[in-house]
């Protein structure tokens, strides 16, 4: 058959075009906007003067921004690896019920997700409020001092993450899930006929072959707790918010209670560039380590 | 000829409209934060508005998150062209408000169509609400906080004078004396109440205690000056020690403050006057104890209380000149009647309310209203405020201090450190 490229381009441009549309006007074009905001002294709404990298030199002597950056990291290694190995290991035990056993627990599992941030803020506050919270009678029948756990600056991130892992791990469940059905039952007969075990069988066939699933859920979770606002802030209010802040929190702090748009944008470039490179490299890690293990 | 008889009629309908614009019901967007106790009494006064200006004005009201959530919402409104009509501000906010061009001004010819006047009101009061010698808001009430007690259990402990009020109130070592014999009366969890989960709320105790040597946060823009550092950390040893001999509730946050004093278990607590309706509305029902409010107590040298005062304010942009009116009318109506916001525990700021005989003659208002001639309020900067940058650092920093785990002397070096880095 003959094909009309030319004719072609034409659909493929109609195709395109609405969604290049939308994504040029509120990706794009924002995303330019804020590398410009980021050179100037601008308050969190209107224009201002041009002042060079000053944001950015600031950002080296800035303790909160320092503070920022390590609690980002501290909880991204609390959450990602953790997370992703929980869902796993949950996903390997559904796997294994099935019928209508299955269907309950793995609505167990996901009923968190469907949860807003703000009610996850409210059922763990109670849980763990230091006067009045059942976690707190749990600890004195165990006769364990009580943990003020969302004001002191040693749990609050262990803490978060916890309740964050409890929260989302549903989705990653599901697709873990996915990966697993996909993984044909042919290939466990012939292990077992080779007479692997359990454990040679998931070492050898289950892990490899889900691999390129845990490489996109790890991927996916570290974009995501790069990012991570709403759980801090709520667990943060009136403790010490300045100790336990974040990357997207300090932003937020910056642009909408000290009036900085400049200095805000600044530290969402910086944060950007982050997201960029590290997803960029673990993705290409992981797809690299997977090749080599099969 | 269905069609052509349904066009007719809402063309009628749009010829009456414009024919009786003049008395057309403008509708005033509010926005507010008051959502505790205070917040039932709000509704009552915006309900019993519109039923007295039926067919005028009426009040389309929402009430949003209070602190960082409201300013937040109220900044991106603003210049968009998407605000209220009218809102409630702290007069803390307003400097802040005025440098980023959020608020209308309140013109002498505004104030005259509201028929109030800066004699209406104390001179502090008129002060803050004014950024060079212009006006930005109206003044509805001031609201410190003072210290609730336990009638039952202070008598129980001995501490308890004659006249119903609660001894050892002049002195450092008289208040702590008063907290040991009830914490030695062993019928109490904690003598004293506190919020030390919330450095927020804190910030209030501790500026009142900073009041009480004279102690200033800001001198001619700088921070904690001199001295001044040394009286913030006067200011938190007194309360860590409280807490450290558990005189005081430790990391506890603000419904958790309210349950221990409501239940008994703290003896005393110091908190807004916004509490007010709660206890009333608990001992109406028989659900509390014999309490009372006073002044804070004086640790230091003299009487001093923080206090912020809640106002109206007009988000900056176009206004028609009929809904302007509307407006006015709403803040001029309200604060004339504002004698039932007392009843919200406020102090209302328009004089003529606070000098009648009603207002005199309510309790506990009157055991406590003394306490006006000992405000505070927050230094004018663009940096104060509730939920402002000053506010945001100091508070950080009282959580640990409050609880043990951090020293004075080092929060108020960090404090320093972070002020001047703003």
């Amino acid at each position: 058959m003959i094909r009309d490229t030319k004719n072609e381009w034409l659909v493929a441009l109609i195709l395109l075009t609405p969604f290049l549309a939308v994504y040029g006007l509120i990706f794009v074009y924002p995303t330019i906007d804020m590398f410009l905001l980021s050179f100037t002294d601008a308050p969190l709404i209107g224009e201002g003067d041009y002042v060079g990298i000053e944001n950015y030199t600031r950002l080296g002597r800035d303790r909160r921004f320092d503070t920022a950056m390590w609690n980002t990291a501290y909880f991204v290694a609390l959450s990602v690896v953790p997370g992703t190995a929980v869902a796993l290991a949950i996903a390997l035990g559904v796997s294994r019920l099935t019928g209508r056993m299955q269907a309950l627990i793995l609505a167990l599992f996901f009923l968190p997700y469907i949860l807003p941030v703000s009610v996850v803020y409210r059922l763990w506050d109670w849980t763990m409020n230091f006067q009045f919270g059942i976690a707190m009678h749990v600890f004195d029948m165990l006769g364990i001092a009580r943990v003020p756990v969302f004001k002191t600056t040693t749990w609050f991130m262990p803490a978060v993450a916890f309740i964050t892992i409890w929260w989302t791990c549903g989705f990653n469940i599901l697709l873990f899930l996915a990966g697993l059905r996909a993984i044909p039952q042919e290939i466990y007969e012939a292990a077992s006929l080779d007479n692997a075990g359990r454990w040679t069988t998931f070492r050898k066939v289950t892990w490899p072959l889900l691999w390129p699933i845990t490489a996109l859920n790890l991927t996916i979770q570290l974009i995501l707790q790069m990012k991570i606002f709403d759980q801090v802030y709520l667990f943060s209010v009136g403790g010490r918010p300045n100790d336990n802040l974040v990357m997207v929190y300090y932003i937020f702090q910056r642009a909408f209670q000290s009036n900085h748009g400049g200095r805000a944008a600044a530290i969402a470039v910086v944060l950007f560039v982050i997201v960029v490179v590290v997803s960029v490299l673990n993705f290409q890690l992981t797809r690299f380590s997977g090749s080599g293990k099969r | 000829m269905l069609k052509l008889s349904a066009l007719k009629t809402s063309a009628l309908a749009a010829a009456v409209l414009m024919s009786s614009a003049a008395y057309a019901e403008e509708t005033v967007v509010w926005w507010d934060f008051l959502g505790g106790g205070d917040g039932v009494r709000m509704k009552q006064m915006i309900s019993d508005f519109n039923a007295a200006h039926e067919g005028e004005i009426k009040i389309d009201a929402t009430t949003l998150e209070w602190g960082v959530p409201f300013y937040t919402k109220v900044q991106t409104a603003v210049p968009v062209g998407e605000a209220p009509d009218i809102m409630t501000y702290h007069a803390s906010r307003i400097p802040l408000a005025v440098d980023q061009n959020l608020l209308s001004e309140i013109t002498a010819d505004d104030w005259s169509k509201m028929d109030l006047a800066k004699s209406d009101y104390a001179p502090s009061t008129w002060d803050a609400v004014t950024i060079d010698g212009k006006q930005y808001a109206v003044p509805l009430d001031t609201h410190p906080i003072v210290l609730y007690y336990n009638k039952d259990l202070l008598k129980q402990a001995g501490r308890l004078n004659d006249d119903g009020t609660p001894m050892g109130m002049d002195s450092r070592e008289g208040f702590t004396e008063t907290l040991q014999a009830l914490k030695d009366s062993g019928s109490v969890k904690f003598p004293l109440g506190s919020v030390t989960a919330d450095g927020n709320f804190m910030f209030r105790t501790i500026y009142s205690l900073m009041g009480q040597q004279d102690g200033e946060l800001m001198t001619d823009g700088e921070f904690l000056v001199g001295d001044n550092g040394q009286k913030l950390q006067n200011a938190l040893s007194v309360l860590a020690e409280w807490t450290n001999e558990g005189l005081q509730s430790t990391y506890t946050d603000y419904p958790a403050t309210v349950a221990l004093f409501t239940s008994g278990e703290a003896a005393m607590m110091i908190n807004g006057v916004w509490e007010v309706p709660t206890m009333t509305d608990l001992h109406k029902d028989g659900k509390l104890f014999e309490w009372g409010a006073v002044e804070l107590p004086v640790i230091f040298d003299h009487p001093s209380t923080y206090a912020d005062s809640h106002a109206f304010a007009i988000p900056a942009g176009d206004m028609s000149a009929e809904k302007r009116d509307a407006v006015l009318e709403v803040m001029s109506w309200i604060s004339k009647n504002s004698l039932f916001w007392a009843t919200a525990g406020h102090i209302p700021a328009y004089g003529p309310v606070t000098e009648s005989a009603e207002y005199k003659a309510m309790e506990p208002n009157a055991t406590y209203s003394p306490l006006t001639q000992n405000m505070i309020f927050d230094p004018k900067s663009t940096l104060a405020g509730i939920a402002g940058p000053i506010f945001d650092v100091m508070s950080t920093y009282f959580v640990p201090t409050l609880n043990g785990e951090m020293d004075p002397a080092e929060a108020v070096e960090e404090i320093k450190v972070e002020l001047n880095d703003l």
